[in-house]
């Protein structure tokens, strides 16, 4: 039992083992699963929360978390929108979305640290505030239709790999190598387990939490590129669901809830089974009500089956936590 | 103190005018939307402008910033106090109405519910867009004239809990059964809000049901999502696609063939409507139960029993005619 614990903490492996059998599972069921075509959607549908929960995972990571990356996604798809509708340049546009989720990024970190407001609640205001803001910019007509000349650039294959694939793997090698390789991973573990000690301990805390808040704003305008490439329409209720998504998918991945651990891969692989289980369950002819069930199971299953394994607790408790995240809190 | 006088004057005059000269100026007739500023009210007030200059009563288009039923009850408020003679509204809350109802026939102010309802309040009668019936039964129809009979069709709905979506739905389900015994629509998906997870769902659907004929996008979010799909499988011709949606929301696919048509009313006929209607009140004339109003193309309809005046038959918006319609 205890062998199974300790294995069942490897949560990146135990994810992928997840994507084989469903995958397994949805092929025996439907013909059309495993067809080139078909793993391409679903590719395509994780590519936002890929990016959004890259920046989520940091968030939990330091101990925060920032529900408004939905309506940051869509603010900054609508500044695109409008963008590709008078005509610039699909570059200038697709660069449009990173600008404006830092932008945005910047004025959350702002408003949680210098506000000194707890993240969920500083965040749950700024969800509304934004919210009004995309009502605002739309003036109660969505855009629809956009040009494709962001499609066309950002379906362009580099080398033969899309360049959505390119990003992205960017995008978390840039951060893992900042998680890995720099300070910033050690202190950004450091804060989540314990904000006070950590700035006993030094470490210039505000600006740890402000570099993860810009840095999820940043991602969260580069899914808004992807996002308007893909969908070529930007609606009043844009990326309504994608925080608790990111959240269910971060958390899945074994990054603590209450911060001090985070997994990049967990993460990936997390973001993945979620878009492999809404793909699967509706090609084998589950009703798409039954999906958010299955999903919210399953998250139940993973945080249920570590409490019992008590891993919550000891990681929060062991005393030597600062010094010991560095080697093993970062995967 | 000057200028307080004249003030004081004035308003004695304008009171004076009011009550002496009443039966002589424009008669005023007021709607209150549920949000001001978005383009389906904004072409239901052009419609109004347009019945008001035919009809010589003046119109009054004024409603919340936002949607808020409190708001958008002092603004009726207002009006009634102002002096309206009739005032319409597209009641945001149904349960909060009778307050002003009472207030409005204090006041001999004809009070009347357009384009949403509140059937237990006390209005005087209710001008409806269109039927859950006609709805459902003009995109099944629609979709029958373009795939023929024996077709299979998805269909992607937004909220489960959405009472008028399931209405729409249950009587596709029913207009298919009664008359096109064929046709294979299969179970409703649901998208939730969001035209991203509606996109994802037409695309499972067409990869699941490589037979699929058309897709039909039940809550206007869903319109986008399931146009943007066609388009992206590359089943443009192959899959007609269609939804309640406006022109402005659908126009695109209408043009790029992804959308065969799209089925909604049109709000400018229903704001023309809703001051003909109000013009019948202040008149205190009846309506008959099938009239065509001076002005309109087509007959409307009204049930004395129920209080319901229809507009008619839902509007079929297509790449020809999309262009005629900002909204």
């Amino acid at each position: 039992m205890r062998a199974f614990l300790q294995r069942f903490g490897q949560r990146e492996a135990l994810l992928a083992l997840g994507c084989i059998v469903s995958g397994l599972v949805f092929s025996g069921l439907s013909p059309y699963f495993a067809t080139p075509d078909n793993l391409l959607t679903i590719a395509r549908n994780s590519t936002e929360l890929l990016l959004i929960g890259l920046g989520m995972t940091l968030l939990l990571g330091i101990g925060g978390i920032d529900v408004s990356v939905g309506s940051v996604l869509g603010l900054a798809a609508i500044g695109i929108g409008r963008l590709l509708e008078a005509g610039a340049p699909p570059a200038l546009a697709a660069l449009a979305g990173p600008v404006a989720g830092l932008a945005l990024g910047v004025v959350s970190a702002f408003v949680v640290v210098f506000g000194r407001i707890p993240a969920i609640v500083a965040t749950l205001g700024l969800l509304g505030v934004y919210r009004a803001g995309i009502f605002l910019a739309l003036g109660g007509s969505w855009l629809s239709g956009l040009p494709v000349g962001l499609t066309n650039l950002l379906a362009a294959r580099i080398f033969g790999l899309p360049v959505s694939v390119l990003v992205i793997a960017f995008a978390y090698g840039a951060v893992f190598v900042a998680v890995r390789l720099t300070p910033f991973g050690a202190h950004l573990l450091a804060i989540g387990h314990s904000e006070a000690r950590a700035r006993l301990a030094g470490i210039g805390v505000r600006r740890v939490q402000v570099a993860a808040f810009v840095i999820s704003g940043g991602l969260c305008g580069l899914a808004a590129s992807f996002y308007v490439a893909t969908y070529r329409n930007v609606e009043m209720t844009i990326g309504a669901t994608l925080a608790l998504e990111a959240v269910a998918a971060v958390v899945l991945g074994g990054t603590a809830v209450t911060g001090g651990r985070i997994s990049l891969l967990g993460t990936a692989f997390g973001v993945i089974l979620l878009r492999l289980l809404q793909n699967g369950l509706l090609l084998v002819g589950v009703p798409s009500l039954w999906q958010p069930v299955v999903t919210g199971l399953l998250l139940l299953l993973v945080l249920g089956a570590e409490a019992v394994s008590g891993r919550l607790l000891l990681e929060r408790l062991r005393p030597s936590a600062v010094g010991a995240t560095s080697r093993d809190g970062a995967r | 103190m000057h200028t307080h006088s004249k003030v004081v004057l004035l308003a004695a005059a304008l009171l004076a005018v009011n009550s002496t000269f009443a039966l002589a100026a424009d008669k005023k007739v007021a709607f209150v939307p549920q949000i001001i500023g978005i383009p389906y009210f904004d072409a239901m007030e052009a419609g109004g402008k347009e019945a008001a200059a035919k009809f010589g009563v003046d119109f009054i288009d004024q409603g919340p910033v936002d949607t808020n039923p409190v708001d958008q009850m002092q603004i009726v408020q207002n009006l009634i106090d102002q002096g309206v003679n009739a005032v319409a509204v597209s009641v945001l809350d149904a349960s909060s109405i009778a307050p002003v109802v009472e207030a409005a026939k204090a006041k001999h102010v004809a009070l009347f519910t357009s384009d949403s309802d509140a059937p237990k309040s006390g209005r005087a009668f209710y001008v409806a867009q269109a039927t859950d019936e006609g709805l459902g039964d003009a995109i099944i129809d629609e979709m029958v004239k373009r795939v023929g009979e024996d077709a299979k069709i998805g269909i992607v709905s937004g909220e489960a809990t959405a009472s008028n979506l399931n209405a729409w739905i249950g009587f596709m389900q029913a207009r298919a059964k009664a008359k096109y015994p064929k046709l294979k629509l299969l179970e409703p998906q649901f998208a939730g809000g969001t035209a991203q997870r509606a996109a994802q769902i037409a695309t499972d659907l067409m990869t699941a049901n490589p037979d699929l004929k058309g897709l039909i996008g039940v809550a206007s979010t869903t319109c986008p999502g399931v146009g943007q799909a066609i388009e992206t499988a590359g089943k443009i011709g192959k899959v007609i696609g269609t939804g309640y949606c406006s022109p402005n929301t659908a126009r695109a696919y209408l043009k790029s063939g992804a959308f065969g048509y799209s089925v909604l009313w049109d709000p400018k006929e229903l704001g023309y409507l809703t001051v003909w209607a109000g013009k019948q009140l202040i008149d205190a004339k009846e309506i008959p139960a099938t009239t065509t109003p001076e002005g309109m193309s087509h007959p409307v309809t009204y049930d004395a029993k129920t209080g319901v005046l229809l507009l008619g038959e839902p509007a079929v918006f297509t790449a020809q005619n999309v262009d005629n319609y900002k909204f």
